[in-house]
């Protein structure tokens, strides 16, 4: 709900204190008070009208200079020393003699002054003022208020559903057939534009995909979560085989270019979508728009997969290819999002494929390390700063017969 | 943001980001910018991207957006693309989508002469 400045607050009057230590002056102060609609508290020295200030949530002091204990510059400084989350304007009563301690007076916190003896007319314009900035700040507070209650709102919406995004995810660490596979997956900002999977989708063949939508935040991360739940093992089976039962990754990609290009909308992903045949370790794959992946062998030794491919859904003319290559065992396939090796140093210098890969060459002969490690290198790169974008790492390890999962 | 160089009689322009990085924080605002260029009349463009070290995907989703706005009524090529910007264009496969020449000036050239 806006609340604009014409919008009347609702609020009692605001309660003034006045110090003074003479009895006549107070009395005359709150008579003239009362009469403007005010409800005057008198205190009889600097020390008592700080206790009635606090006391009271007072919004205006009324106090004399020369006070015995606190005087009025103490009683200032004090009012101003106290962290409250509302604003206390004060107003210090001089003799014509004491001009010069104003300078003083300001600095301790007075916010304005009034000559002795006091008049009506002057005493009326001065409260009327400090009425009117006390109670825009009250309608600016209030304001406040309500967006710092929306905002929390908001948040809490988006932590539910980032909750329920990453419920969608396979679990960080599984095993499916003969692969172990391994993931991080990190937002840069509560929801992602990520997304992957991988499963058993038929006798002898493991599927799996990361997609990575354009840009990120909320907008991303409605395309990403309506595709993982599009992408089914079952949805891979129909889609990603021909039919004579082979492998076909491209023909999924291509369903989805289809289903997702729009000619008004530039809204589009990339994916790697691949397909491993158990048995010869062959590695069906259609590589579209999304970075080269890297296969690394124990040794350390590592190699890029694939040069590239459309992305999906940018064009309609887009063509989509069938690759292939081998993932022997005891080799791991890593599968990145961008947010790897675009993430930037304090100076603007991107993370970079040669840091990408030493990472993982000081992991190879750990696969099970490398979501960890590529997470803590990352951070150490942005000193500790959120990613700039969505990150997701997936990692499958091709273990070896009769191999323990590394960890 | 933009800079245009060009004039609104043969249609022809060189358009160059002023940013030395296309990504999700302008690549909108500079799509919009290039369209107002499209509409005022502008429809063979060269997007000089010599002083730009960095294209994201969200840049590459501005670029390809203009293309189909401008669709057969008009022409977008390429200038400059750093060694960066190239590898992104070969992984999206935009240098099948995109002409490239050195410079702008030999891109307006093959513009002059395609017409």
């Amino acid at each position: 709900m806006p609340l604009t400045m014409t919008d009347p607050i609702l609020v009692p009057p605001l309660k003034v204190v006045v110090a003074d230590d003479d009895a006549l002056q107070r009395a005359h102060a709150s008579a003239l008070l009362r009469k403007l609609g005010y409800d005057p508290y008198e205190a009889e020295d600097g020390a008592a009208a700080l206790d009635l200030v606090r006391q009271l949530g007072a919004r205006i002091l009324l106090c004399d200079l020369n006070m015995p204990g606190l005087d009025g510059h103490e009683l200032a400084r004090s009012v101003r020393e106290d962290k409250t989350d509302h604003y206390v304007h004060i107003i210090m009563v001089t003799s014509q003699s004491q001009s010069a301690e104003r300078e003083r007076a300001l600095e301790a916190g007075v916010d304005d002054f009034m000559a002795k003896p006091l008049d009506r007319a002057s005493l009326t314009a001065r409260i009327r003022s400090a009425d009117r900035l006390l109670r825009h700040e009250m309608l600016l507070a209030e304001r406040n208020r309500v967006l710092a209650e929306a905002k929390e709102q908001i948040e809490a919406d988006l932590r539910a559903a980032a909750n329920a995004q990453r419920r969608m995810l396979p679990a960080p660490e599984a095993r499916v057939g003969d692969c172990s596979f391994h993931s991080a997956f990190m937002p840069s900002n509560i929801l992602s534009g990520d997304m992957f999977a991988y499963y058993q989708v038929a006798p002898g063949y493991i599927g799996f995909y990361a997609i990575d939508v354009a840009g990120h935040g909320v907008h991303a991360s409605l395309l990403s979560v309506a595709l993982g739940h599009l992408l089914t093992a079952e949805y891979f089976r129909r889609r990603a085989f021909d039919d004579t039962g082979a492998p076909n990754p491209a023909a999924l990609v291509a369903t989805l270019n289809e289903r997702f290009f729009r000619q008004d909308s530039t809204e589009y992903f990339t994916m790697f979508c691949g397909i491993l045949e158990q048995k010869s370790g062959r590695l069906h794959y259609c590589q579209a728009g999304a970075p080269s992946p890297v296969a690394i062998g124990p040794t350390g030794v590592t190699r890029q997969i694939g040069d590239g491919g459309f992305p999906v859904a940018l064009l309609d003319m887009a063509t989509f290819e069938n690759r292939c290559d081998q993932l022997d065992s005891g080799e791991t396939l890593v599968v990145y999002s961008d947010g790897a090796t675009e993430a930037e140093s304090l100076t603007g210098e991107a993370f970079g494929e040669a840091r990408f890969r030493g990472v993982l060459e000081e992991a190879a002969t750990r696969p099970g390390t490398i979501p960890g490690k590529m997470v803590e290198a990352l951070t150490r790169w942005r000193n500790g700063r959120t990613l700039q974008d969505d990150l997701t790492i997936l990692v499958c390890e091709r273990t070896q017969q009769n191999d323990q999962v590394s960890r | 943001m933009i800079k245009f160089h060009g004039d609104a009689a043969d249609g022809l322009g060189i358009v160059e980001p002023g940013t030395d990085r296309l990504t999700a924080a302008n690549a909108t605002s500079f799509k919009d910018d290039v369209l107002g260029l499209i509409e005022a009349g502008t429809s063979r463009l060269v997007i000089d991207l010599s002083k730009v070290d960095f294209v994201d995907s969200s840049g590459i989703g501005a670029l390809v957006g203009l293309l189909k706005r401008i669709g057969h009524r008009g022409e977008i090529v390429v200038s400059g693309l750093s060694d960066n910007v190239s590898q992104m264009f070969r992984i999206t496969r935009m240098d099948r989508v995109f002409s490239s020449y050195d410079t702008a000036e030999a891109a307006l050239r093959a513009l002059r002469e395609n017409a």
